[in-house]
């Protein structure tokens, strides 16, 4: 009796697992078969993407193609936290996000394709950004340390770097943390490039500390510490301070030379299948279209949309500052992105803390 | 055991019923083998959703190769480095701010529970809808309204009441023993309040007969609610020392490094180093060895079963005037701190447009939430996403309790263990846990693919809650006697009649809010949606923290105020529901009369 009961409640158990693994066959069912097709169907892409006007360009792309996207909107930090826990299985098929120095790493690891190019004319922004084995392709450029003040509180800002050191600054500059807030490794990686190495660059910012440099994790909370009155300088992306100045008119955002890109970028799962790929190629092209240039300008226009073209016959919304005059710098993402964890964790020991 | 005696309690059943009487030893037989079975799935669920993400995640600090997240098959590289520099600062500033957080969090749930079930308070009703508020909001909420108001330039500073003395003091380890401590409360209330449910009028009265004055009374019921006070002190501690959202806030502001902080920072550089974050996590889950061997020694051999069906009801206790107006004052200041500050700093923030320059109010953040497409369609997907895990959860929080209520057995000990060490462990590292543990490369060979699917996003919502679930159930779960199912069963009642004839009535109310909980937990959960949600369909808090993190701060705070109410209209229909739909016996449990 006893037996039979627990034989019958094992039934009950088995018949349970039975329509949970149907279930679940059902919810990757669809996933599975459309990789077996190979690549003549339609499949899903999947991007990932931390860009203000992902929403509308993937809208506007499925309206233009026919292909289906699934979106995974999220800041730049998990979005490569999960590629990076799921490289031995990846479910992505394209990662947009802003810096290059994250792409470089991801193409040591092999996991871009390489050898891609969209057949458009790229300026010289565009150009300068396009790494030798063409394993991702710029979409635009915002710049990293672009210098935000009000202009009723400070009316004789800094004109070069080495005066934001000085004891008139002090415990009036803010910047974000490197770890938190994806452009600004390329930031430091750009002041360390610009004032000629590793050792020099952490002196800077050790001197930078003891002037009591104000950190904050992101782009929002530093302007918030500047439009509160907390610090009177903030070093941050380029797009977050044309924007918070388009909402605040005391704002102003000027660019020390030099001043360094951070391009935006796309690149494709190298373990995608070939159709995916296929679809991430014809996504990238789509960006950089005439079409896919006006979506990413009027997709997010206080946020992400204020960012420089990279292709020709494309103008820059009028809200940004024009880079005449201004030596805007590049740095090797190859050379600075494999040092950028051991950076962030110096910067995090030593200014942070 | 448990099972044995059941059965020598229904031995000697009615007269008149022989065939039945005929048929109890298979019964009984065949009982043990479904408490058996039933035992078995539970364990076997634990470990598939529990523990096999936190041990994939945590094993990669000695085995990074495991996962392609190093070369190494065996190192202790990343062990030792916790124990250095800033890593080995966190983690100290963890534990010993946890550890006050814990204690006063207790020391200000513990009299506002009492106050709300067996006084006169003014007011007393809303005391637990505020608890529930307190609860919903995230923890990054108060920390940046306390940071708004005290801050250099700040609130207080602008309306002349500057006090660099404040400043110090709440941007400091302080104000972080504060803001965690706030967050402990309800916990505190939720666990103390389910046993003064249990705690019937029976035992006091014993103690005023035998000439017992008040404070003697208070101290033979001390003990008898030991295991809803213990269990407030362990999750207490668990919660703060796996807290991110003042981490990130305020203690980084105030230059205090945390653990979890820490541990976040590595997984958030590039490329994210999991075997160090892991390495943090081992002393997270060590930490919590802390407060269960205290909690072990304290309970050690006692029995706390006496809720019974002869439970009497409570005399709710006249306050005198002083005494209403000095407890009145206590309980408002509590809600000023936990609710008042961070409302006023969340609420402002959506009202400035200028990320806070100005006084200038303005309903611009608003109307970008309701133009702009797409912003109500994560908010109805985490109600959905908060209904279904709450349900789960609390049904498996319930069956968790009752193991850890009965006799402490290894199997017990290690499922308290397993519980609180989950409890300890940031979101993030199930997040990470279950990419790891649940994408393997195999699994898609077999066409399963459950990452970036909403079954594992809710299955991963599920195993976050259910540890802190199971520790507020526990305290209600512990007084419970088998005769309140026994008496059900000797009047004919089949085993699931039974349970929920005799033992549904005493829990209900706990259940609800341990429902409830589970429910504000999920709504505004980020690290696990973060990394799990499914493409396409975001949760209402990635949806505010893009805004948050980005250009939109007014935008996502304005989505905060409206997801909260949302999340609290919720709360109320529950409630409300609860109240009106409960039969009145089962809201009389726990319920107290005039004194």
């Amino acid at each position: 009796m006893i037996w039979t009961k627990t034989h019958k409640n094992l039934r009950v158990v088995a018949a349970l697992a039975g329509l949970g693994a149907l279930a679940l066959a059902g919810c990757t069912s669809s996933a599975a078969s459309d990789q077996a097709s190979g690549a003549k169907a339609k499949v899903p892409l999947v991007v990932y993407s931390a860009q203000g006007y992902d929403k509308a360009m993937v809208a506007a792309f499925t309206k233009a193609t026919g292909i289906p996207v699934k979106l995974d909107d999220n800041s730049t930090g998990p979005l490569l936290t999960q590629i990076e826990a799921s490289k031995n299985n990846p479910n992505w098929g394209l990662l947009w996000v802003d810096g290059s120095t994250a792409f470089a790493g991801l193409d040591q690891q092999g996991l871009l394709v390489k050898g891609y190019e969209p057949s458009v004319s790229f300026n010289s922004l565009g150009a300068k950004n396009i790494p030798p084995d063409k394993s991702y392709v710029p979409t635009g450029v915002t710049l990293a340390g672009a210098m935000v003040y009000d202009r009723t509180k400070v009316t004789a800002p800094p004109t070069s770097w080495a005066q934001i050191t000085g004891s008139q600054w002090k415990g009036a500059i803010g910047t974000n943390d490197p770890t938190q807030s994806g452009p600004t490794y390329p930031f430091i990686a750009g002041m360390m490039n610009y004032l000629g190495g590793v050792s020099a660059g952490e002196k800077f910012f050790t001197r930078l500390k003891a002037n009591g440099l104000v950190i904050n994790p992101t782009n929002g909370p530093t302007l918030q510490a500047l439009t509160t009155g907390q610090i009177k300088l903030a070093f941050v992306q380029s797009s977050a301070g044309v924007g918070a100045a388009l909402g605040d008119k005391k704002l102003v955002v000027k660019y020390l030379d030099p001043v360094t890109m951070l391009p935006s970028c796309i690149g494709i799962d190298a373990k995608a299948p070939a159709a995916e790929q296929a679809e991430a190629k014809k996504f990238a092209a789509f960006v950089l279209s005439a079409q896919g240039q006006k979506v990413m300008q009027s997709g997010d226009p206080t946020g992400d949309s204020l960012y420089y073209p990279v292709v020709d016959g494309i103008a820059p919304l009028p809200a940004l500052p024009p880079l005449t005059g201004v030596q805007v710098q590049f740095i090797d993402p190859y050379k600075w992105g494999s040092q950028e964890a051991a950076l962030n964790t110096w910067f995090v020991s030593n200014v942070i803390h | 055991m448990t099972d044995q005696t059941d059965f020598a309690v229904r031995a000697p059943a009615s007269p008149g019923r022989g065939q039945r009487r005929l048929a109890w030893p298979a019964t009984a037989g065949s009982r043990l083998a479904s408490a058996r079975l039933g035992k078995t799935v539970f364990w076997l669920l634990l470990s598939f959703f529990i523990l096999a993400p936190c041990a994939s995640f945590l094993a990669l600090a000695v085995a990074p190769r495991l996962f392609s997240q190093g070369a190494q098959w065996f190192t202790l590289s990343y062990l030792r480095q916790t124990f250095t520099g800033v890593t080995a600062l966190a983690i100290t500033n963890s534990l010993w701010v946890s550890c006050a957080a814990a204690a006063f969090g207790l020391a200000v749930g513990f009299p506002v529970a009492w106050l709300a079930a067996r006084t006169s308070l003014p007011g007393r009703r809303l005391v637990a809808g505020g608890m529930w508020l307190v609860l919903l909001l995230p923890s990054w909420l108060p920390a940046l309204g306390w940071q708004r108001l005290v801050q250099p330039d700040g609130v207080l500073y602008r309306i002349g009441l500057s006090s660099p003395f404040i400043t110090h003091l709440i941007m400091g380890p302080f104000g972080v023993v504060l803001l965690l401590g706030l967050r402990s409360v309800p916990f505190t209330f939720l666990a103390v309040t389910a046993g003064l449910a249990g705690l019937g009028q029976e035992f006091e009265d014993a103690a005023r007969v035998h000439g017992a004055g008040r404070l003697a009374a208070l101290r033979l019921i001390m003990p008898i609610l030991a295991p809803a006070i213990w269990s407030a002190l362990a999750i207490n501690f668990a919660e703060s020392v796996s807290d991110f959202g003042v981490a990130a806030t305020l203690a980084y502001s105030s230059n205090f490094p945390l653990g979890t902080y820490q541990l976040y920072a590595a997984i958030n550089n590039f490329p994210p180093s999991f075997p160090a974050a892991a390495a943090m996590g081992w002393l997270l889950v060590a930490a919590v060895a802390l407060p269960l061997a205290l909690q072990a020694r304290a309970l050690r051999g006692r029995s706390y079963e006496v809720l019974s069906g002869r439970s009497r009801q409570v005399v709710r206790r006249q306050l005198t005037r002083p005494g209403t107006v000095v407890a009145v004052a206590g309980v408002g200041l509590f809600y000023l701190c936990a609710l008042g500050v961070p409302g006023f700093g969340a609420v402002s923030g959506s009202l400035l447009g200028d990320l806070g320059g100005s006084f200038s109010l303005t309903l611009a953040n608003y109307r970008a939430v309701f133009h702009e497409g797409g912003q109500f369609g994560p908010l109805a997907r985490s109600l959905g996403y908060g209904t279904i895990t709450a349900t789960i959860t609390v049904i498996g929080g319930f069956v968790a309790a009752r193991f850890l209520a009965q006799r402490k057995t290894k199997a017990t000990r290690l499922l308290d263990f397993m519980l609180l060490a989950a409890v300890a462990l940031p979101s993030v590292v199930f997040g990470a846990g279950y990419i790891f543990a649940y994408n393997l490369p195999i699994m898609s060979t077999l066409g399963i693919n459950l990452y970036q699917t909403v079954l594992l996003l809710v299955i991963a919502y599920v195993a976050a809650s259910l540890p802190t679930n199971a520790r507020v159930l526990v305290g209600a779960v512990s007084q419970l006697q088998p005769s309140l199912k026994d008496a059900a069963r000797a009047h004919g009642a089949g085993e699931l009649a039974a349970w929920a004839r005799g033992v549904l009535p005493a829990v209900s109310r706990p259940i609800v809010m341990a429902w409830l909980l589970t429910f504000c937990g999920t709504f505004l959960e980020l690290p696990l949606s973060q990394l799990l949600y499914a493409p396409n369909d975001p949760p209402a808090s990635v949806s505010i923290n893009d805004n948050l993190s980005t250009y939109h701060f007014g935008v996502g705070m304005a989505q905060s105020v409206l997801a909260v109410g949302i999340a609290l209209a919720a709360v109320a229909v529950v409630l409300g529901g609860y109240r009106l739909l409960a039969p009145e016996g089962w809201r009389r449990i726990g319920g107290t009369v005039r004194g």
